[in-house]
């Protein structure tokens, strides 16, 4: 049956609506997300790979080569499957600095505009043969759809007939399909799903026809077998005499596809949507290869058994049209057409992004007052249909003269070229610029020259006289160009890049490229403050309203926050806002904005490692070190606990002063985070600490000792050590590590024990007084004493009976003060039954003596009999300062009671004013040393505090109820319990102490 | 550079014995779908690796 030209067309219109259909679904979210992200969807969407050619062409070449043909599948195959080593580096240079293309990747490895331009270039001439391809393949086949014949196709055909017109509207379709779905920058989820669904009726299409061919011209496998027996010279095709050379030319050519073929490229490296697919690519996109590549053998003998007119490569369409069948042909030629419109699409878009990012952006500022996305996504879809049209405009220049091998076989040979530049990208930092450049130069213009040119001439064979030698040129000498191209593109590279002198951009970015670098990655300094700097900047060159959204996005990204000032996290915001960029606009304009707008200083300071950088690139790749490297890996990360888990706070900075190290113990000493504050300046640190780091580490001094710093209200006392680290280099360091003391609780000891040590010498000189004015009272005592006896006279015996009670009180206050001066000096002799009731009376006639201060009554109304273990003395202080605080605090006036009473085990003694009592929020810290509300040089902040040791040495409880008048919110009490004597500690007690 | 190391000695392997690999691989007197067979092979050894692979990678992360 022959078709219609509408009905071909027809049939290419609803084939291209189940591609906008599906693409659209799918960036809509009515496709499942879990089919849509599945590796299964990612893996046929590399099946972009089998173009048309694969369809068609390789069946020629298997008729022509035999198993040499296997090789356009097992090279690739072969790249795939070593994956984890030869693209996973490129995967991940890809993901990390957000390269787009294959010129991106030599771009920024070789740190060359030119080097993009020039990519971009090659790219474009070498596409060109590969789009006609799929073009020539898409109107053949319509061709013969039409024609049912194939004697006019393979002629060389000029005019533009109705087939050509035909392949016009399909490229128009194809173009429209790749404007509406590829040109936006965000993850093509909507291609991807759709080149998949490309791949998937590609591949059913081809097993289809196999089947086909196999149970309908040969009558099963049985049937296929016994036609080969009878016709042995197939199977002796399928090893052909003297093709073991190009069978493996075949293979070197087809083994650099995924990493030199554009759209290969951006699907393996770019479009990768799924983490840690490597692994399940690496087997299963050989698989894939493999099913593609099963039905080429049994096509191929089926073509030849039918025999016919039909060109070789078109077997797949011949099979079933020979053999009357409508659906299959139908089957075919969707299955021909899917594979020739997913490898437009994909080349297109990526060779439209090469040429915007390398030779429209750099040559065209942007408008930056108005939003640039939308020129970018409108520029991108300007260049994907111009690259469309160009492929079939140079279809139609070659006039039907080439078949589908030797269109691919050029663009193939074009593309090995990159290679060499590829493979260093990662395996060799030495290789330059200028090496890629001559290499790249003298393997394409022998590429052109060879295969081009004579292909734009319609000549199959050429004779090019050079220097006196004649050439030989044309595709039919594929094979020799290849070699000669290839071998010489790479003694140029290699040759050049060791006599030329890599420059030191070009190296740090050969150093970042490669897998295991050993440089230390220099830490650049930035002359920015703020984020907000960043958008200032970048203003000028790319609009506010993009500015602002890409540093948001980026910070984002990292998790940091507008207001983030520390030079670290702004480094990591620059590198992240040029990756946004370069995925954006590509890398070329995006190095060339960030080195201009927010460049990057080199250090005042030599040497200055980014230790940061290098530890978060070690655990990036931590998974991937083995043996030395990974013992030395745990090494590290040995000696960094350690360090973070050191009880001490510790803390490093580099030479220029940013924090390298901040471990757990500063975290919990000064309450600010390792993450917040790793990478910024000493001087930036929040205070009070970033002074006092920053005064420290740039003073000379080994020590600071006993730093006040006030923390949450309370005086701290800090000593701080630093120790300089030797660097490698002699004489020089690699900065300083700081370790800081609290020493606040040894500082409070000291000072107690100094005012321990006031008291006592107080208390000695007192009872040295009390001693001095006893005698003479004892004196007086005495002789008004014999007074009384010597004299009748009433009114000097009342006289003498006035004089004996003054010396008796006075006796009792000289004895008091004895008493008390003898404070703390019982303390290991133990605890003894003490007179509640008599400590309290003492205490209270002490307080009495201070006539100076105010007017207060004080009340004793603690039970005579009441006992406790305890110190009497220490007991006698826990009065003084609970009666002396109470004074203070009691107004004119003023009434103090002290009650005491037995409550089961426990002493329960209450000292109570009823002056304004103690606030809520500061009840919690009275007991604090040093804490006083009173004027300075009232008093010490001890009083309290001593009260709460003394309860707690004598194992009492302490509590204070404040204010004790709900209603008229005054007055404070101490309640202090402490056990009393048992009967049976009494018996003891009698036995070792005297009560 | 030491994962890699395995594979130049792969390499270097396939290139001594690829005359006699392919030479057997292409015999006509074998089936056809020789060269299939042994590519189905490979895929299968590949992908048996790659699943010890990524038990070995899980193992660890599981303690």
């Amino acid at each position: 049956m022959t078709f219609s030209f509408i009905q071909v067309g027809l049939i290419c219109l609803c084939y291209i609506a189940i591609l906008f259909s599906i693409a659209y679904c799918t960036e809509k979210g009515l496709i499942a997300q879990r089919l849509v992200y599945h590796p299964v969807t990612y893996i046929f969407s590399l099946g972009i790979f089998a173009s048309a050619w694969a369809y068609y062409g390789v069946i020629e070449l298997a008729g022509r080569f035999g198993y040499g043909a296997l090789a356009y599948y097992i090279g690739t195959g072969a790249l795939f499957l070593f994956a984890p080593a030869t693209l996973k580096p490129l995967m991940e240079l890809a993901k990390r600095f957000q390269i787009n293309s294959t010129a991106d990747l030599l771009t920024f490895r070789y740190h060359s505009h030119a080097v993009g331009g020039i990519v971009t270039l090659c790219m474009l001439m070498a596409m060109a043969p590969l789009i006609a391809l799929q073009i020539q393949a898409v109107a053949d086949t319509i061709h013969i759809l039409t024609r049912n014949n194939g004697t006019s196709i393979t002629m060389p055909n000029t005019t533009f007939d109705t087939r050509k017109l035909l392949a016009l509207m399909y490229c128009a379709m194809v173009a429209g399909f790749a404007m509406m779905f590829g040109s936006n920058r965000e993850h093509h989820k909507g291609l991807i799903t759709s080149m998949a669904f490309e791949s998937l009726v590609k591949v059913f299409g081809l097993c289809a026809i196999g089947l086909f061919a196999i149970f309908e011209v040969f009558s099963g496998f049985g049937g296929l077998e016994q036609w080969l027996a009878e016709n042995p010279d197939n199977l002796a095709r399928l090893n052909p005499e003297g093709s073991n050379g190009s069978s493996h030319t075949l293979l070197l050519v087809f083994i650099a596809t995924a990493v030199s073929m554009p759209h290969i490229f951006h699907m393996t490296v770019v479009e990768n949507p799924i983490k840690n697919v490597t692994k399940t690519i690496s087997w299963a996109f050989p698989l894939f290869l493999l099913v593609m590549a099963l039905p080429i053998f049994p096509l191929l003998w089926a073509g030849i058994k039918l025999g016919g007119q039909f060109p070789t490569e078109y077997y797949p369409l011949a099979i079933p049209i020979v053999s009357g069948s409508n659906t299959f042909t139908i089957i075919s030629f969707v299955a021909g057409l899917s594979a020739a419109t997913g490898a437009i699409v994909a080349i297109s878009l990526a060779v439209a992004t090469m040429i915007l990012n390398h030779w429209i952006l750099p040559a065209t500022p942007l408008r930056t007052h108005n939003e640039i996305y939308g020129q970018l996504i409108w520029m991108r879809r300007v260049l994907i249909a111009v690259v469309i049209l160009s492929g079939y405009g140079f279809y139609l220049t070659l006039g039907n003269n080439f078949n589908l091998s030797a269109l691919a076989l050029t663009s193939f040979i074009a593309t090995l070229q990159f290679l060499p530049g590829v493979i260093a990208v990662v395996h060799w930092s030495r290789g330059d610029r200028n090496g890629l450049l001559a290499g790249l130069f003298v393997g394409v213009t022998i590429w052109f020259i060879g295969l081009l040119l004579p292909m734009l001439l319609g000549l199959h064979e050429l004779e090019v006289p050079l220097l006196g030698i004649t050439f030989n040129a044309g595709v039919e000498h594929w094979s020799s160009i290849t070699l000669w191209s290839l071998g010489l593109n790479i003694v140029v590279f290699v040759a050049t890049s060791l006599l030329t002198k890599q420059s030191d951009d070009e190296k740090y970015s050969a150093e970042l490229c490669a897998e295991d670098e050993l440089s230390h990655p220099i830490r650049m300094a930035l002359d920015i403050r703020s984020p907000e700097e960043f958008i200032e900047r970048l203003i000028d060159r790319i609009g506010e309203s993009t500015a602002r959204t890409e540093v948001d996005r980026a910070l984002e990204k990292l998790g940091l926050n507008a207001s983030e000032r520390r030079p670290y996290a702004l480094r990591r915001l620059r590198d992240e806002v040029e990756a946004n960029l370069s995925g954006l606009m590509g890398i070329s304009m995006a190095t060339e904005i960030m080195d201009n707008q927010v460049p990057y200083r080199v250090p005042g300071i030599d040497g200055v490692a980014d230790i940061n950088l290098m530890e978060s690139r070690i655990n990036e790749y931590r998974d991937h070190l083995t043996g030395l490297a990974a013992e030395l890996n745990n090494l590290r990360l040995y000696h960094r606990r350690t360090l973070e888990e050191l009880p001490m706070a510790v803390c490093s900075v580099g030479k220029d002063m940013e924090v390298l190290m901040w471990n757990s113990a500063m975290e919990h000493l000064t309450g600010i985070s390792s993450e917040s504050v790793t990478g910024s300046r000493l001087a930036d640190i929040l205070e009070p600490w970033g002074e006092l780091l920053d005064r420290f580490a740039n003073s000379s001094a080994p020590h600071f000792y006993k730093q006040e710093v006030e923390l949450a209200g309370r005086t701290h006392w800090i000593s701080l050590h630093q120790s300089t680290i030797p660097s490698s280099n002699v004489h020089e360091s690699d900065g300083q590590v700081i370790l800081l003391e609290d020493v606040t609780e040894l500082q409070i000891l000291e000072k107690e024990l100094m005012h321990s040590e006031r008291l006592a010498s107080v208390g000695r000189l007192a009872a040295g007084v009390a001693h001095e004015i006893g005698n003479p009272v004892t004196g007086i005592a005495c002789l008004a004493q014999n007074m009384k006896y010597e004299t009748e006279d009433a009114e000097l015996l009342d006289s003498v009976t006035q004089i004996l009670s003054q010396t008796d009180r006075v006796s009792r206050i000289v004895h008091s003060l004895v008493n008390f001066s003898h404070s703390g000096e019982q303390k290991d002799t133990g605890l003894q039954v003490v007179g509640l009731f008599e400590c309290a009376q003492e205490a209270v006639d002490l307080i009495r003596l201070q006539k100076e201060k105010g007017l207060v009554s004080f009340s004793n109304e603690v039970e005579p009999n009441l006992k406790a273990w305890g110190d009497n003395q220490r007991i006698i202080q826990v009065f003084v300062n609970l009666l002396s605080n109470a004074r203070d605090a009691c107004t004119e006036g003023g009434h103090i009671l002290v009650e005491g009473s037995r409550r089961g085990n426990w002493a329960r003694i209450a000292v109570s004013d009823d002056g304004p009592g103690i606030p809520e929020d500061i009840q919690e810290r009275i007991f604090e040393p040093f804490f006083t509300t009173k004027d300075p040089g009232e008093g010490t902040g001890l009083g309290l505090a001593m009260v709460y040791s003394i309860v707690e040495e004598h194992k009492g409880l302490l509590d204070i109820i404040s204010p004790v008048d709900k209603v008229l919110q005054k007055g404070t009490k101490f309640v202090i319990k402490l056990p009393i004597p048992l009967e049976s500690d009494a018996t003891t007690g009698n036995t070792k102490h005297r009560l | 550079m030491k994962r890699q190391r395995p594979l130049l000695l792969l390499l270097l392997l396939i290139y001594i014995f690829s005359p006699t690999l392919f030479g057997w691989i292409t015999n006509p007197d074998g089936g056809w779908y020789r060269p299939y067979v042994i590519w189905l092979l490979v895929i299968v050894i590949a992908y048996f690796s790659q699943q010890r692979d990524t038990e070995e990678h899980e193992e660890p992360s599981k303690q």
